[in-house]
């Protein structure tokens, strides 16, 4: 599970062009969105296309991102019971 | 009667503020260029990294202006207008944004918000809290008459000033150029606004 989280968050500052961010700065509890990291609605399409490009799961509810895309643990711990 | 107060041009090789070089680049790809330029003028700005190459540059030459006359900050939200131009609208993103779902992939939602050549007006304005009148066209050229009688419109009209752009960054060129037009010759450059003036500056670089 700890090497799915680094990754995730390699993943994340890759594809959200995050610069400025690096993994040991984004702690497994950080929220993604609001206060911490600070993405947008962008971001959240963009975080949909990685689950579905990387790890076969298709959201087809998009009321679920809420929840999954919270923290680096949730969004872990969904991968981890969903992939293909 | 109108009068410019400031401008710049950015190319693949060098900037200039005024028409007074301020540096020059080595040579590497496109977004080595951008990347340089804005490490080297120590702007922090997260959001500016998810930008496309045109809202890049736009963001860059609106952020020299506005170091270059700071009295900026003295407008109202509304007060200034924002009129850019160029030749291939966003078709660089266009094509990339095409090139990202072509062989069967997802396509990509942060490449999609850039495939109109005005969200670097946008950019812009949401950085710079800026609301006034803003417009984006099309043109084969740098059309000086164009520009000359909008801001002259625009200025006896609705706005207390324009920040204009010529912005084009294809075929892994930049080719850029900003002015801003106030109503007073604050900075007493002695450039009233015309077609002739504007040009001779475009080409000045």
């Amino acid at each position: 599970m700890e090497n799915l989280k680094r990754e995730l968050k390699e993943q994340i500052i890759e594809r959200l062009n995050l610069e400025d961010v690096n993994v040991e700065d984004i702690a497994d509890d950080m929220p993604l969105f609001g206060g911490g990291l600070g993405l947008d609605s962008i971001d959240a399409l963009e975080l949909i296309v990685l689950l579905e490009n990387d790890y076969g799961i298709e959201l087809t509810n998009p009321e679920e991102g809420k929840e999954i895309f919270q923290t680096v643990n949730s969004m872990s711990d969904f991968i981890s019971r969903n992939r293909k | 009667m109108s009068y410019i107060s400031s401008y710049c041009h950015i190319s693949s090789t060098i900037y200039s503020v005024n028409g007074q070089v301020a540096n020059t680049f080595e040579s590497g790809t496109l977004d080595e260029i951008i990347s340089e330029l804005y490490t080297s003028l120590d702007i922090k700005y997260s959001k500016f990294h998810k930008m496309d190459q045109l809202s890049k540059i736009g963001f860059i030459g609106t952020e020299l202006i506005k170091r270059d006359f700071p009295a900026i900050d003295n407008y109202g939200e509304n007060d200034i207008a924002v009129l850019f131009a160029n030749r291939r609208s966003s078709a660089t993103t266009d094509i990339n944004f095409l090139d990202s779902y072509q062989d069967g992939g997802i396509p990509s939602p942060s490449l999609f918000v850039y495939t109109l050549p005005n969200i670097v007006i946008g950019e812009i304005s949401i950085r710079n809290k800026w609301f006034g009148e803003n417009m984006f066209t099309i043109s084969n050229h740098f059309d000086a008459n164009y520009f000359a009688n909008y801001c002259d419109i625009l200025l006896q009209k609705s706005s207390e000033a324009a920040l204009c752009g010529w912005v084009n960054v294809d075929d892994n060129k930049i080719e850029a150029f900003f002015f801003f037009i106030t109503k007073k010759d604050i900075k007493q450059l002695n450039l009233q606004l015309n077609s002739e003036k504007l040009t001779e500056i475009y080409r000045a670089i």
